[in-house]
Order: C-alpha cells, then sequence, then structure tokens
C-alpha cells in the first residue's frame, strides 16, 4: 500500500479548473518532485496537500486514513515555503523550537531536537541570530530545519530553492538530497526547475494545465516520456512530425528526408523524438545502416567539454546535436551530416 | 527651481502650522497678567500657579483618567475588529471597514448630541463612564486603522506557517501575529489617547462639574478671565504633544524595521 494516495483530485476557482482529475500514489520514503510551469498546478496541488486548499472533488489518504478534510494543524505535515516564512521576531533557535513549544514538549527535549537539527543544517553557530541577519541560504536551512524538527510525516517543499542562485542552489540540492536518506522521510517538492527535479528526486510527477502527464523516474521520463510536453519540458529534444506506415517487413517512421523502421505502433501520423546526444556529427555519411541527413550549421554553443550545434536540415525543424569540442567547434555554414540510429529515436502517439 | 519650490513650500508650511504657536509661548514666562506684547519681565509664577491650583489639577487628572480609560477600550474595540476584519472576504472587508470608520466621519457635534441623549436615556449620562464611552467610541476607528495597516504588512505565510506546524487560531495569534502587529496596537493607542485628551465637543455634551476635563476648563478660561495661566496649560499641552509624536516616530520605525 502506498503512503500517500491521491484519487481524482479536482480543484475550481470559479470557472477556472486548476487541477483535473489528479490521481498520484507515492510510496513511503520517496522524494518526489512535481515539476510544471507556472499555472500547471503543481503549487495547488502541494497547498492541497498541505491542507491550505480545500479539493472541488476527489481525496487524500495517509496511510489509508482520508485526511481530505483535516486542516492543516492536525495533519504532521512540514511546510518550506518558497519565501521561508520564517519568524521575524524570533531567533534561530526559537523558530526551529516552535513547533515543539506548540506540542508542549519538555524543555530539556526541546533543547535537545533543536541542537541536533541545528548540527544537521549546519547552522550550530547561528542559533541567537534573527532571520534578516542571515543569507538567503542559511534562512532555506532554517526553514528546513523548522519544518523537520517535529518529525513530521511527510515533508512538503514550495519551490525551496527559486530565490538562491545557481551555485548555493547546486550546494543545497546535494544537501536535501543526503538530509532526506538520513532521515528517511517523505518528500514531496515543487518545482518548475527540471534540472533540479532530476537531480534530487527518486520520481517526478511531471505536471501540465492541471494534469499529471506522467509519474515515473528521471530516466523514464527522459527515455520513455509519454507525451511531445514531457519530451521537451525535461531536457533538449528533437521532434519530428511524420506518418507511420506499413513497409517492407515491418513498420516504417517517414520524416523530413528520411525514412526509418520503428517498433510496432499505431499507423498514421506521428512524432519521434531524438534526444541531441543521440545525434552524432561527422563530415562524411557513414555506411552502416544509420540515417545521415545533409545540414549545415547555423549557430552552435561552445562549453568546454562539447558544444552544442543547432543544424539546419534542408527540410523540416532544425536539428539539436552535441558534438564534441576537443578539436575546436565547426563554424557557422559548415555543410555536414548529421547522423543517429534508428533504435535511439523514440515515436510519441 | 524645484529646490526653491520645496524650500518655500517647507517654510511657507511651517511658518503657517508653527509660528501661531511659537508666537503665544513666551506668554507664558510674562510677568503681566496681560497676553500682550512686549514681555514686561520673566516669571516662572504662572506655571507655579496652574500646577497648584485644584481647577487645573483636578482637570488634568480627571482628562488623564477618561484618556486612558478610552484608550483601553478602544484597544480592544479597534483591535479586535480590525483582527476579524482581516479574516473575513474582501467584499465584506470593505463594508466592516466603512462601518468601523463612520465615527471618524460623523460630526463630532451629531456624535456629542447622539452620545448626551441616548446616555441619558439609558441613565448612564454625565460623569466619567459616559465619557469613557464616547471616547472610546471616537478612538475605536483610530485602532483599527493602526492596527488593520500593520496586519495587512504582515506575510500571510507566517501564519500558513504557524498552522503547518500544528499551531492553533489562537496560539497563532498570541506568538505570531501580536507580536509582529504591537507596533500597529501601540501607535493606535497612543491615537487613541490623544484624541480622547483634546477632545472638547463631546465632553462639553456629557461633562458633569464633577469631570471637567483640560479642554473644558481652558475653554472655560478663555472666556472668563484671559491669563497667562491658559497659555501655561497650552505650552504644557504642545509639550505633551511633542513628546507623543516622538513616541510614534519610534514605534513607525519598528514597524519599518523587521521588513528589511
Amino acid at each position: 500500500m502506498s503512503f500517500i494516495e491521491i484519487t481524482q483530485v479536482s480543484k475550481h476557482y470559479g470557472a477556472f479548473q486548476a487541477l483535473h482529475d489528479v490521481t498520484l500514489s507515492i510510496p513511503k520514503g520517496e522524494f518526489v518532485t512535481l515539476l510544471g510551469p507556472s499555472g500547471s498546478g503543481k503549487t495547488t496541488l502541494l497547498k492541497v496537500l498541505a491542507g491550505f486548499e480545500p479539493v472541488s472533488s476527489g481525496g487524500v489518504l495517509l496511510e489509508g486514513r482520508d485526511i481530505t478534510r483535516v486542516p492543516p494543524e492536525k495533519r504532521n505535515f512540514g511546510l518550506v515555503f518558497q519565501g521561508y516564512a520564517l519568524f521575524p521576531h524570533m531567533t534561530v533557535e526559537d523558530n526551529i523550537a516552535y513547533p515543539l513549544r506548540v506540542r508542549r514538549r519538555p524543555r530539556g527535549e526541546i533543547a535537545e531536537r533543536v541542537g541536533a537539527l541545528l548540527k544537521l543544517v549546519q547552522l550550530d553557530r547561528f542559533a541567537g541570530r534573527k532571520p534578516h541577519e542571515l543569507s538567503g541560504g542559511q534562512q532555506q536551512r532554517v526553514a528546513l530545519a523548522r519544518a523537520l524538527v517535529f518529525k513530521p510525516d511527510l515533508l512538503l517543499l514550495d519551490e525551496p530553492m527559486s530565490a538562491l542562485d545557481k551555485k548555493l542552489r547546486h550546494d543545497l540540492q546535494e544537501e536535501l538530497r543526503a538530509i532526506h536518506r538520513t532521515l528517511g522521510t517523505t518528500f514531496i517538492n515543487v518545482t518548475h526547475d527540471q534540472e533540479e527535479a532530476m537531480h534530487m528526486s527518486d520520481r517526478i510527477a511531471v505536471m501540465n494545465q492541471g494534469r499529471v502527464e506522467q509519474f515515473d523516474t528521471a530516466h523514464a521520463l527522459y527515455r520513455r516520456p509519454v507525451s511531445r510536453f514531457v519530451a521537451e519540458f525535461v531536457g533538449k529534444s528533437n521532434i519530428f512530425a511524420g506518418r507511420i506506415d506499413r513497409g517492407g517487413g515491418g513498420q516504417l517512421f517517414s520524416g523530413p528526408g528520411f525514412t526509418m523502421p520503428v517498433p510496432d505502433c499505431a499507423q498514421g501520423e506521428a512524432l519521434a523524438l531524438l534526444r541531441p546526444e543521440d545525434v552524432e556529427i561527422a563530415g562524411q555519411a557513414p555506411m552502416d545502416g544509420r540515417i545521415a541527413l545533409p545540414v549545415t550549421v547555423t549557430s552552435s554553443t561552445y562549453s568546454g567539454d562539447r558544444a552544442l550545434y543547432t543544424l539546419s536540415p534542408p527540410t523540416g525543424a532544425p536539428i539539436l546535436a552535441y558534438g564534441s569540442a576537443r578539436s575546436g567547434v565547426h563554424p557557422d555554414g559548415a555543410a555536414l551530416f548529421a547522423i543517429f540510429a534508428p533504435e535511439n529515436a523514440i515515436v510519441l502517439d | 527651481m524645484s529646490r526653491v519650490i520645496f524650500w518655500s513650500t517647507v517654510t511657507f508650511c511651517t511658518a503657517f502650522l508653527a509660528l501661531p504657536l511659537l508666537l503665544v509661548w513666551p506668554l507664558a514666562f510674562n510677568t503681566s497678567s496681560f497676553l500682550t506684547y512686549p514681555l514686561e519681565g520673566l516669571t516662572l509664577d504662572w506655571f507655579h500657579q496652574v500646577l497648584t491650583q485644584p481647577t487645573w489639577v483636578n482637570a488634568f487628572l480627571n482628562s488623564l483618567k477618561v484618556a486612558v480609560g478610552a484608550m483601553a477600550l478602544a484597544l480592544v474595540i479597534g483591535g479586535l475588529a480590525a483582527t476579524g476584519v482581516i479574516l473575513v472576504p474582501r467584499a465584506l472587508q470593505v463594508v466592516l471597514t466603512g462601518l468601523f470608520v463612520s465615527p471618524l466621519i460623523v460630526p463630532s457635534v451629531v456624535v456629542g448630541v447622539a452620545f448626551a441623549y441616548a446616555f441619558g436615556r439609558a441613565g448612564i449620562g454625565g460623569g466619567y463612564f459616559s465619557l469613557v464611552l464616547a471616547h472610546a467610541v471616537l478612538g475605536a476607528p483610530l485602532v483599527f486603522l493602526s492596527v488593520l495597516t500593520s496586519l495587512r504588512g504582515l506575510d500571510p505565510n507566517l501564519d500558513l506557517a504557524g498552522a503547518s506546524m500544528g499551531a492553533s487560531r489562537s496560539f497563532r495569534f498570541r506568538t505570531v501575529t501580536l507580536p509582529l502587529a504591537l507596533p500597529g496596537f501601540a501607535a493606535g493607542a497612543l491615537f487613541a489617547f490623544i484624541t480622547s485628551f483634546d477632545e472638547v465637543v463631546v465632553a462639553l455634551f456629557l461633562a458633569d462639574p464633577g469631570s471637567t476635563t483640560l479642554p473644558i476648563a481652558l475653554f472655560a478660561g478663555l472666556r472668563d478671565r484671559l491669563q497667562p495661566s491658559i497659555v501655561v496649560v497650552a505650552v504644557l499641552l504642545s509639550l505633551m504633544s511633542l513628546l507623543f509624536l516622538a513616541l510614534l516616530r519610534r514605534l513607525q520605525m519598528r514597524v519599518a524595521a523587521p521588513k528589511s
């Protein structure tokens, strides 16, 4: 049985529907990320889980118990807010002790737990500071400690990294992942940053227009996206529009300027997805059964370890491809071949 | 050019507001018993007289009692009103705010007549109690607005954060909302105190000889015998106002500080 069971949750705001029949089951101890662009309903779903927003229909179960109508203060869920929402008039120590004071824990236990959490988030030296005397990253850690100190059943994180700079974000992702491993608490994180989602999560729910498009591991989302939206939102992609027909000895996908065999799937209009790292660039077409399209370089982005090229084929949309940059970058306008193996292509329905 | 406009405006306004006050102050130290320039000599006799004469001392004490009572009552009414209004939907907020602020808009004379009549019918007319009640009604909107402003300035997520950590509404109010809105409550209380302390119109309708307040005594003194002692009272009141102004300034700085 899964730990959190979200069944057919819908949420309407007047005529606008923020959530459409969302169903998700989250196993205990997992790090799950709700990923989507703004307006996809991810934050609304988090608020429903926290108990701040009543659902229009559907329900939420925690270990089989219906908590749909349980108020937030009775849920025992930790929450890290986007702006941290630290109490400005309390010290770091008092902020972290707050949930324990609410629960009337004995003084000794409070001191001990607060000390342990301060150590966990490496803020021992800042116990007596007020929140405004801390940096953004430190405030974020206080918020995290405060949300974990009372051993919540579930930790909800609302875009916890959005206010931090890139370097700090990376460090904190590592730290958050380590804390998750140490504590084993179930984490549900909300973000619009697909890299953050892929770095930290066991599983990711990709959301779009109030629906969960796909709920799977990062690898599955990247290699086997179920829709064009997921393919384009998670990682970089080349999408070829074409059609699938029965040909000699199997099915054939006819794209712009090429035809390739594909595994069994529905015939008719179809999209084929190719990740940029599966496209090779060479000066000559190989003779090994791979597809080779003549292209010219329109632009390139050099990043030291490799270069990302935008290539234009004679017909169809531009193609993105990674190329080795060890011996320099191909100049714009260079005539090359974009080469890929049919088995690396992913057919989207 | 803009600097010229700025400074001339500032100078003109300051002169207009402060000059009458400043002109009258030296007369409190004049040896002559007439309110005229030039000064005949300097003396503190009038201060001595005011501080020892029972009329002035009693009036001052009456005012103080009424103002403190009215402030306390206004603080409770206005504070509760603001805390409640912030929780209701937007449309209702507008209606309720209008209602709670209405005592500021109705002319004092009308309020005075209404209270005199209503209290008389209820059998509580005249004396401290009616004055405290009436002044509390006048002061409550000021507390209400001041507290409402400081509550609006709070991050609504702070309350949600408290809820997510298991705190009940009353616990959150005591530990988060109230401490953070305290400067608003204090500023409101100060406004209510000052309003009551120098309120004369409603007081004229309600006060009986035993509960004469300072503004009424001042008013009466102005008609009966035009003496420097009146100016002395005015000087003392001005000094008190300045003190309150400084206090308010400090409170405003405290309100602004946590957001930085």
